[in-house]
């Protein structure tokens, strides 16, 4: 009786079970999920200061997005009628309905910016050389991938801001040479956002984008490990493989008797020593579990102190004064408007030079920046390497002229997307009454 | 090496202890959060209120919680009524209980306007689904219809009462006067003498030669040059100035200076902001010859409409 109970069991819960020795060790080796981590890792790789644990942070971050965006999937109806209404009833009569929507919110707008920062470590680490250089496209796409989830998920809440920063974001892309109208078409479902637009960004919310996210994800984690691991470690075996080896003593004997020096040795030791390495499980894992609760407690802190923006009603009709694209696009929206020259009655837009042109070349320099790298292998896996002076300079300066646009776009410009600074009045916007 | 080993283990096994306490601190926090709500002290204050005027059952009844008013065919969710407990208990609880708790006044126009049929802000805007004062009453940025209080009634120069009639007129609109609508009728009666329909189209008859005014309650208040307008930016402001000099506020305009006296320039104005697009089904909109003859100072005159009871501003 227990013998057909366990047969049975077995029946349901095994689709498929070993018929050889090799087969059932095979299952072990291909298994895609024992194989995320290492049974060692290097101890530098443990080191706070080398990575920050910036990808881990990210994942993280992904991780309760998963979570908290599930839960408001019971609430929100991505209806242009319902939809407002759904984000009011989540904050003002859901339990904890508030606190959910607010983490969501920075966690995504936190992930963002750990995945800039994130690539930035790694760019500054020289940490994309040699097989690692897949994973750095892999990662650019997951950069994109962010970007995309945050962006189709600031139009959800179909209040102003939504309305018509998704206006500005996708009246950029309208720009680009011959795809461009069709870009927009496609994105918007229509000529002008609506239902068929809130329906589209709700779908590549909710489904395709994470999916990508998710697949391309648990790839890039996949890679880690099959590239050995991260890039510090080449720095170590680096170190060793340059270090003195304290020879033993050795004969040597020459037709002519014995002679000084040492006989010829095999100098094998580039792999990294019994000492160098620590068992992932627990250190590892304890790590991890640690980065994970840090990540949820910052977001949590920030949920309970800062409540998501909320404007009024999407009104197509009423433009507020200035409309401004997601903070992460704001930069692109500067160029646009700083791009865009008028003589007279004439005016050149900058969208195809601030919204097309730049952004995409940097996109592609970005992408294929293991490949136009030159310098010495010797810098992997050590920060700000004196031999990569130059291209890190010009990392550190293309992302300071980033924040600066971001800064001004967000704090400074006011209404008429004119400069204010801080303390300057700004005009006052009519009201109703 | 085993000195160095240990070194990171214990100090993340003392970061991992440190971040749970936080973590605990931060959900305890939370709870407090969703538990101490605005309305709870008004909530627990209530039924002691009602036992006390003799309504012990109904205290022993009343149940704590979230209360809404949700009429879905006009698109209201009113919790106001969370906090606004006394609202339909005028009958019971005294005028002199201080708010939220006090009781609706019992006006002649609630009979007809039952507040399970129209709810709260369709008369007084705000945001009906806001369950804290602040959300209700004041609004955040682009918000485009705040509660109508006597603060914001009295920085235009009228009283809540007043201002509140502007938004009687979004289902009045085709009455030709109705009872208790003073600033209403008096702007209807001044579209019809100061003959505003020569110039201007309104529900699709009217002159050409200025804009057109159906939606005029819709417009955008950025696009209003307040160059020329004294006080407040604001749309009820430019209209009221507006109308009374349309050479100043205006300088190229063909419309001619009324100089209306405030109080009808404000009454006008009234009228032009109530000019919207509207989501109310017909069963709302009232019979403009009910209200005529309720007008009528006979009440043996009600069946048949008198000439002035024809709609002259729609």
């Amino acid at each position: 009786m227990g013998d057909k109970i366990k047969a049975f069991w077995r029946k349901i819960s095994w689709a498929w079970s070993p018929e050889s020795e090799r087969e059932s060790s095979e299952a072990i080796v291909k298994n895609f999920w024992l194989h995320w981590f290492p049974a060692k890792v290097a101890r530098a790789s443990m080191d706070w200061n080398y990575s920050f644990w910036l990808g881990t942070a990210s994942a993280a971050l992904l991780l309760i997005l998963t979570v908290t965006g599930v839960m408001l999937m019971f609430f929100y109806v991505p209806s242009t009628e319902r939809a407002y209404g759904s984000i009011k009833d989540l904050e003002y009569a859901v339990s904890f309905g508030r606190l959910l929507r607010n983490q969501h919110r920075w966690a995504a707008e936190g992930m963002v910016a750990i995945v800039y920062i994130h690539m930035a470590r790694v760019f500054f680490t020289s940490a994309y050389r040699g097989a690692r250089a897949i994973n750095w496209v892999v990662g650019v796409i997951l950069f994109l991938a962010t970007l995309l989830l945050s962006f189709t998920g600031y139009l959800l809440p179909w209040d102003q801001l939504a309305f018509w920063a998704i206006t500005v974001g996708t009246s950029i892309a309208k720009q680009a040479p011959l795809v461009g109208p069709t870009i927009q078409f496609i994105l918007l479902g229509g000529h002008e956002i609506g239902q068929q637009t809130l329906l589209r960004f709700y779908v590549l919310h909710v489904f395709f984008l994470p999916v990508l996210a998710l697949v391309l994800f648990g790839y890039h984690m996949w890679r880690v490990r099959k590239d050995g691991g991260l890039a510090v470690i080449e720095r170590v075996r680096n170190e060793r493989a340059m270090a003195p080896k304290a020879t033993p003593k050795t004969k040597s004997y020459s037709l002519f008797g014995l002679t000084p020096g040492t006989s010829v040795q095999v100098m094998s030791s580039t792999e990294l020593e019994e000492s160098d390495q620590v068992f992932s499980s627990p250190n590892m894992s304890r790590r991890i579990a640690l980065v994970f609760l840090i990540v949820f407690n910052i977001t949590l802190l920030a949920a309970l102190l800062f409540n998501a923006p909320l404007e009024g009603l999407a009104n197509p009709s009423v433009t507020p004064n200035p409309a401004k694209a997601p903070w992460y696009f704001v930069w692109l929206q500067e160029l646009v408007a700083s791009t865009t020259v008028r003589m007279g009655g004439f005016t050149i837009s900058g969208a195809l030079l601030g919204g097309i042109l730049l952004p995409g070349f940097l996109l592609a320099v970005l992408t294929l920046w293991p490949w136009l790298d030159r310098s010495p292998l010797r810098t992997e896996g050590r920060w700000l390497a004196p031999e990569r002076k130059r291209q890190n300079a010009t990392f550190a300066v293309a992302t300071l002229v980033i924040i600066v646009l971001i800064m001004v776009g967000v704090y400074l410009r006011g209404p008429y997307w004119r400069i204010y600074w801080p303390g300057q009045p700004r005009p006052e916007i009519p009201q109703l009454y | 090496m085993a000195e160095k080993n240990e070194s990171f283990e214990v100090k993340d096994f003392g970061w991992l202890v440190a971040m749970s306490i936080l973590f605990f601190a931060l959900v305890v926090v939370g709870f407090w959060i969703e538990f101490s709500t605005e309305w709870g002290p008004y909530q627990q204050e209530f039924p002691q209120l009602l036992g006390h005027y003799g309504k012990v059952e109904d205290a022993r009844d009343f149940r704590a919680g979230i209360k809404q008013i949700w009429i879905p065919k006009i698109g209201v969710t009113d919790r106001c009524i969370t906090c606004h407990l006394g609202y339909e208990w005028s009958s019971v609880l005294p005028a002199t209980i201080a708010e939220p708790l006090k009781p609706h006044p019992m006006n002649d126009w609630l009979v007809k306007h039952e507040f399970s049929r129209f709810g709260c802000t369709p008369c007084h805007g705000g945001d009906g689904s806001a369950t804290t004062v602040a959300g209700a009453h004041q609004g955040g940025r682009g918000w485009d219809d705040p509660m109508l209080s006597r603060a914001l009634a009295g920085q235009n120069g009228l009283t809540m009462n007043e201002m509140i009639q502007m938004r009687c007129n979004f289902c009045h609109r085709h009455d030709a006067a109705t009872p208790a609508m003073e600033e209403i009728n008096l702007a209807k009666q001044l579209v019809k003498k100061k003959k505003c329909m020569v110039c201007h189209v309104v529900e699709g008859s009217g002159g050409t030669t200025g804009p057109e005014l159906t939606y005029e309650g819709d417009r955008n208040p950025e696009l209003l040059n307040f160059a020329h307008v004294r006080g407040e930016r604001t749309m009820f402001n430019w209209n009221v100035q507006h109308l009374t000099q349309a050479s100043v506020v205006s300088p190229h305009t063909q419309m001619p200076d009324f100089n209306m006296k405030p109080e009808e320039s404000r009454a006008l104005t009234l009228l032009l902001l109530s000019w919207r697009r509207l989501p109310y089904p017909p069963e709302y909109i009232p019979d403009p010859e009910v209200a005529a003859a309720a007008m009528q100072p006979s009440p043996t005159s009600t069946a048949t409409p008198t000439p002035t009871a024809t709609p002259i501003a729609r």
